[in-house]
């Protein structure tokens, strides 16, 4: 090969990590030259050329176009479903419904068993029928002509009157899910030693993941192989699931996720429609494509759950913490679905306090079943716990920040044993975020605000802990290096938008001594990658990025071995360096890697590399901290955000780019749950959501986030977490923000919010009341 | 819209049968002459009805290229693009003009391709974000994007570009306020917005040298 | 999802009349709210007869007397960035400035905004409510957070979504209507429908009438308007509340005024008392409060928007500070 050529594939004198012998444990990296650096993504020109398949970009030839009609009552019985009239219609292939015995299977939330078209339908938008036609504009047409006998019954949509006598039941065992209670110490001796002593009522309204790209995939059967092409955070948990509904060998299903368009936890698991398109494609002989329409993705494709929760908390003076007594009533929707679930985590981990109880109940009502929803519990936990330390703090003339300082623990209170954190950034997130923010002198200039003007500006901050973040195993990579010295990358875990893809390009760049770009990449396919679990719980960078590491560490274990025999030296003097591996003893002995003869024979040397435990005995966890100034019209409540700066710990920074990116993501998502998301239901009468599109159910524009949203990450690489120090960071970055908005709301206007959103709805009743009363 | 299983809605939907062969000597003419079945000027001629039932054929330029197709009248232009012609880079996030995953320009301006009919597009000149590449090259926008990390999921991004361009088409110099609102048509689940704004600054001042 | 339509598009008003004489044909302007009409199958459609085929119709040019001839389908945009109509007509500029969002803007027409269909969920869902010809408003009783306070004849409690309409009205505007009787003209303040008089329509024009202007008169050289929205995301949405104010001034004393407000009623809503309470008078704190107060006086909020009572008040407080401040 041309020298000009060489160089593109590797970097002249680069020094790679040392290459650890067998048996031995790499060392944390010290000084990196590429890990951690601000890089493009190795994906970026297919984004933004157009050129990057997505599921729903997928056309195969001959593909036909999937409808689903939804029930349209909260709660019915599907007495009768005739298709007749929809089979019928132009380029229509085939109407499936309960009545078609290739569609009668079974569906599972949790353990909770119902059919692939129930004839009890808890929620509405559960499937009735289905139709594939020619295109998807003859598919909703037959959809439509499917006609529809319906029993509709009574049904409950407040969780707050779920519980009450005389409301109607989900399931027939009643409305309540469960309780879930914990406990540390005595929280009543606790209140009895505390000066002062709040406590508070909070909610938070139910949220709707709404990613960009829509829910769905195309299923297509090459004799009895199935292959699925969907938008999803793990290609396994989705090939499990259907293997499972449809009794085919895992072998028969291939399941590739290349690209999606966001999931935040609602794409971890597959969903009603691939068992469909899979039973439309059999029994027309042809690929469906199924997608649900937005409309139908607020009904059925998770939320956050609503959260009711009261908070009564005891500080002393000096702020010691003496109790915190917390309980919540949430909902997972009509079928086991988390609705409570770590909404107390915080309340039990994130401050020092020896008198703790929580009692959380879960109940049933007729609406969507939740999923995970990027760290699930944990900002409506802050919403309650941020908003009430800021409240102790004003009632013992405390800083905020230094209340928060005076009640860091170095290790977890809410797991038994009370393992230490094996890093735990906290405190430095506060002061140094105080300081970056300038939180003293801001807080100054609000205290001293002009009172004749009717905009107030004031500041708020927030802190956190996100209750996993230290992935784990099991995982396996596999490193490839070619015989030009270019390599390839397999693992099975999806890049969800965070750009794990180029950080594992890094990682194994960094080892390598190659570009990341020279670096194929192969991911999120069943039929060719390694197994992994969906992306999500900020796990994917700690779990992956350590066995790609590891996966690096084996190749060039394997070559230094060939260079040995064939340099006839011992290997333990020879060192890897990228383009070539030299004599450490006699400097002037060298081979090329591209001459080294046995890669040459071999073609390529692979490296597997596996996740190593998880230090015992300890936790890994990340920190987040955040703060922002709020400008308020005390005329008409409108309320603009000025700035944010977000203080993250999460080990070591592996791409200051796409780690920036995810900060400023999570504040955005933040704004949403404080300032303008929120599922409505016609609790009254029919108890149907009625705003079911982007239009009424707000996610925030370009011009209601700030422009000034700064990332300062308090970078800690955690050796002992995994052999990359890195932790995860996907969650954490969304967990303070709204209630750090809600103290700054606050501190501008002397009303502390309780109930999300704040926006001129809530804000405007709540001033008028202070303007009378003040 | 509520389950009715009465006859009447029923026979509603019923297609209609009326032939689009009825009038074909003038509709034909019309065609062969000018490609284009809305002929400007031809004022005299009462002007073919679309038929809902059947395929009409159309002609759409898009990035330059000339597409000759069959539609029914109400596929939208976003269909077209991405089923059709097979150009996937313009999303679709809603398919009601309400997060912006479609916007393409149209005769330069941006807009929402799903709630563009194909029909109404012809006589127009689309561009799509595809159209921005030159050759395998990324143009200007698309550059800065990469540079500035202003996209995560990458499924709203294609938008954002176009939005970008079109407010970069009309005003080379814009000021932060300018680009926040020339992108406030366009959602981020994902949050880039910050990044956004630094890419089209980015983007303006590198068409400016 | 869309249903089966034939589609025309005429090359002459004449013929475009002639099409609409079918029924369940409907305009397509700039297609916004139709499309998004069509998807949920909020009415009959069986014909769309496209406009695009009639350059003629669009345009802003200056007539006789000093006044406008805003074509129907000129675009948004185009209002919006409008030299002309910025300066002598800033409350109309304003208003369109803040129309949805970039897109929709660029597309959606004069003559479109005037007529769209309400954004109340009920009737943009799966409800057969009174105004598709039900028996019932979901919305009275219901989930009513962005229903209206005035104007609802204890039928219907939609509120007027358009941004451009309060303007034209507060300006004197009058829509310029051709039907196959030939051209007719009605002030805009005319223009929509109450609840009361007919609650299955928005606007008096007749299924085979379009419209094909808006002309605005020559505002007297002391006028002065603007156009505010007050809404939960700065994009896309409509408004909570929203005025529009075109006040004949002589030096800070209000001479004569126009006032009308979006978000608050099934119509744009001419708030006589507003007007009242500063016609003839300075424009001092005094007044201001009183004008803000006597906004809501005769509002009749719903269980979920009594929060429109202290916003209205808010923004008219606002508003006229910054007409009395905008005159220093």
């Amino acid at each position: 090969m041309a020298d000009d050529q060489k160089s593109i594939y590797y970097t002249e004198g680069l020094p790679v990590p040392e290459t650890p012998p067998p048996g031995e444990e790499p060392q944390p990296w010290e000084k990196t030259d590429v890990v951690g650096k601000p890089l493009p993504r190795v994906d970026a020109y297919e984004r933004v050329s157009g050129t990057a398949v997505y599921p729903s970009d997928v056309v195969l030839p001959g593909m036909l176009y999937c409808a689903i009609l939804r029930c349209p009552h909260p709660h019915a019985r599907v007495k009768q479903v005739d298709t007749t009239a929809a089979e019928a219609l132009p380029g229509v292939r085939a109407v499936i419904g309960p009545d078609t015995p290739e569609a009668d299977l079974p569906w599972f939330f949790r353990d909770a068993k119902t059919a692939l078209f129930p004839r009890t339908c808890r929620f509405e938008g559960e499937p009735v029928a289905a139709a594939a036609a020619e295109t998807p504009y003859q598919a909703w047409d037959a959809a439509g002509a499917v006609q529809v006998d319906y029993e509709v019954m009574p049904y409950v949509a407040d969780e707050r009157r779920a519980l009450e006598s005389g409301s109607p039941r989900v399931h027939e065992g009643g409305n309540k899910l469960k309780t879930d209670t914990y406990s540390r110490g005595d929280v009543e001796k606790g209140f009895s030693e505390a000066d002062v002593v709040l406590e508070q009522h909070y909610r938070t309204e139910a949220e709707v993941h709404t990613p960009l790209e829509l829910h769905g995939c195309v299923a297509n059967w090459d004799g009895d192989e199935l292959t699925v092409w969907e938008s999803t955070q793990g290609v396994y948990a989705v090939q499990s699931k259907i293997a499972g509904i449809l009794g085919l060998p895992l072998s028969k299903v291939r399941v590739i996720g290349h690209y999606l368009g966001g999931g935040f936890g609602s794409k971890l698991r597959t969903s009603r429609y691939s068992i469909i398109a899979a039973v439309l494609a059999r029994k027309t002989g042809r690929p469906v494509k199924a997608f649900v329409p937005r409309e139908a993705t607020y009904l059925t494709m998770g939320n956050r759950p609503p959260s009711n929760m009261t908070l009564k908390a005891g500080v002393k003076n000096d702020g010691t913490l003496t109790a915190l007594k917390f309980s919540c009533l949430g909902t997972g929707g009509a079928y086991p679905a988390g609705g409570t679930s770590l909404v107390d985590w915080q309340i039990r981990e994130l401050y020092l306090c020896p008198n703790v109880s929580t009692e959380c109940t879960d109940v049933y009502i007729n609406a969507g079943p939740a999923r995970p929803f990027r760290a699930p519990g944990h900002p409506q936990c802050s919403w309650a716990l941020e908003q009430m330390m800021d409240a102790l703090a004003g009632a013992i003339k405390m800083d905020p920040v230094g209340l928060r300082l005076k009640n860091v623990p170095a290790y977890s209170q809410g797991r038994s044993g009370n393992p230490p954190y094996t890093t735990t950034g906290l405190s430095q997130c506060l002061s140094e975020g105080a300081r970056k923010f300038g939180w003293e002198k801001a807080r100054r200039r609000t205290a001293a605000k002009n009172p004749d003007s009717p905009i107030k500006r004031g500041v708020g901050m927030a802190a956190s802990i996100w209750f996993v973040g230290g992935g784990g195993p099991p995982s396996t990579v596999i490193v490839k290096l070619f015989s030009d010295n270019s390599a390839s990358l397999n693992m099975g875990a999806s890049d969800i938008g965070t750009g794990t893809k180029t950080i594992m390009a890094m990682v194994a760049a960094e080892e390598l001594g190659l570009e990341p770009e020279m670096i194929r990449i192969e991911h999120a396919d069943t039929g060719t990658t390694q197994y992994a679990t969906p992306s999500g719980g900020s796990k994917t960078v700690p779990t992956e990025a350590p066995a790609v590491r590891d996966a690096a560490i084996q190749v060039k274990r394997q070559l230094l071995k060939m260079a040995a025999e064939e340099m006839n030296l011992p290997v333990e003097d020879l060192r890897y360096r990228g383009e070539k591996i030299v004599s450490r003893s006699q400097p002037e002995k060298e081979i090329r890697i591209t001459d080294i003869e046995g890669l040459q024979k071999r073609g390529v040397v692979m490296g597997v590399g596996h996740r190593g435990p998880n230090p015992e005995n300890k936790t890994v966890n990340p920190f987040c901290v955040q703060f922002c100034e709020v400008e308020v019209d005390t005329n008409t409540g409108e309320m603009r955000i000025l700035r944010f700066l977000s203080t993250n710990e999460s080990g070591r920074v592996m791409n200051r780019l796409s780690f920036d990116s995810q900060v400023i993501g999570g504040v955005t998502m933040g704004i949403g749950l404080a300032a303008t998301e929120m599922r409505i239901l016609d609790t009254a009468r029919t108890g149907k959501m009625v705003n079911r599109n982007w239009h009424d159910y707000k996610l925030p524009t370009s011009l209601d986030v700030p422009a000034d949203i700064v990332s300062a990450p308090i970078e800690m690489p955690d050796a002992e977490a995994n052999i990359t120090g890195a932790k995860g960071l996907g969650e954490p970055v969304t967990i303070p923000t709204a209630a750090a908005v809600a103290n700054a709301v606050y501190d501008a206007t002397g009303m502390r919010i309780l109930d999300s959103p704040i926006n001129p709805l809530t804000l405007c009743s709540v001033l008028e009341q202070q303007n009378k009363e003040g | 819209m509520e389950q009715s299983n009465s006859k009447q809605e029923r026979n509603k939907r019923r297609i209609s049968r009326r032939s689009f062969m009825a009038g074909i000597g003038a509709g034909t003419v019309c065609v062969a002459a000018s490609g284009h079945l809305f002929a400007a000027g031809d004022s005299q001629a009462a002007e073919k009805v679309l038929e809902s039932d059947e395929m009409s054929k159309i002609r759409l330029h898009i990035n330059g290229r000339s597409h000759q197709l069959l539609v029914e009248p109400r596929w939208s232009l976003l269909y077209v693009l991405r089923e059709k012609i097979g150009l996937t880079g313009s999303k679709e996030g809603c398919g009601r003009g309400e997060c912006g995953a479609c916007t393409v320009l149209i005769d330069g301006i941006p807009r929402y391709a799903c709630l563009t009919l194909a029909v109404e597009a012809e006589g127009t000149e689309i561009t799509t974000v595809e159209g921005l590449m030159d050759g395998e090259k990324l143009g200007t926008v698309q550059q800065a994007f990469v540079e500035e990390d202003a996209f995560q999921c990458g499924y709203c991004t294609p938008g954002q570009i176009m939005s970008v361009e079109g407010l970069l088409r009309k005003n080379p110099a814009p000021s932060v306020e300018e680009i926040r609102t020339a992108v406030s048509g366009n959602l981020c689940r994902c949050g880039a917005y910050t990044h956004i704004f630094k890419a089209a600054e980015k983007a303006a001042e590198s068409r400016r040298k | 999802m869309t249903p089966h339509f034939s589609y025309v598009r005429p090359g002459s008003l004449k013929e475009a009349i002639g099409q609409l004489r079918q029924n369940g044909a409907v305009v397509h302007a700039g297609g916004t709210d139709l499309l998004g009409c069509l998807r949920e199958k909020i009415f009959d459609v069986r014909k769309v007869v496209s406009l695009s085929g009639l350059p003629d119709l669009r345009g802003v040019e200056k007539v006789s007397g000093g006044g406008l001839r805003i074509g129907a389908l000129t675009t948004i945009t185009e209002i919006a960035e409008h030299p002309l109509i910025q300066k002598r007509y800033t409350a109309l500029a304003q208003g369109a400035s803040e129309v949805a969002s970039p897109q929709l803007r660029n597309q959606g027409t004069i003559g479109g905004n005037l007529c769209q269909k309400p954004r109340c969920w009920y009737y943009r869902g799966e409800f057969h409510c009174m105004r598709k010809g039900g028996d019932i408003c979901y919305a009275a009783g219901g989930e009513n957070q962005f229903h209206c306070i005035f104007g609802s004849g204890g039928r219907c409690y939609i509120v007027h979504p358009s941004d451009t309409a309060p303007a034209l009205a507060a300006l004197q505007a009058q829509v310029e209507i051709t039907g196959p009787q030939g051209l007719r003209t009605v002030p805009v303040d005319d223009f929509h429908a109450l609840p009361e008089d007919d609650v299955e329509r928005e606007t008096w024009l007749e299924p085979n009438e379009i419209v094909t202007a808006v002309r605005l008169p020559a505002p007297p050289p002391s006028l002065k308007s603007s156009y505010r929205k007050i809404r939960a995301r700065r994009s896309w949405d409509f408004a909570l509340a929203g005025a529009a104010l075109a006040l004949e001034l002589d030096g800070d004393r209000v001479v004569d005024g126009r006032v009308f407000l979006s978000g608050a009623a099934p119509v744009p809503w001419r708030s006589l008392s507003v007007e009242e309470a500063i016609r003839g008078k300075v424009l001092d704190d005094a007044t201001i409060v009183k004008a803000a107060d006597a906004v809501v006086k005769a509002a009749r909020p719903l269980e979920k928007n009594k929060y429109k009572l202290p916003l209205f008040r808010g923004m008219i407080q606002e508003e006229l500070r910054r007409f009395r401040e905008n005159l220093a």
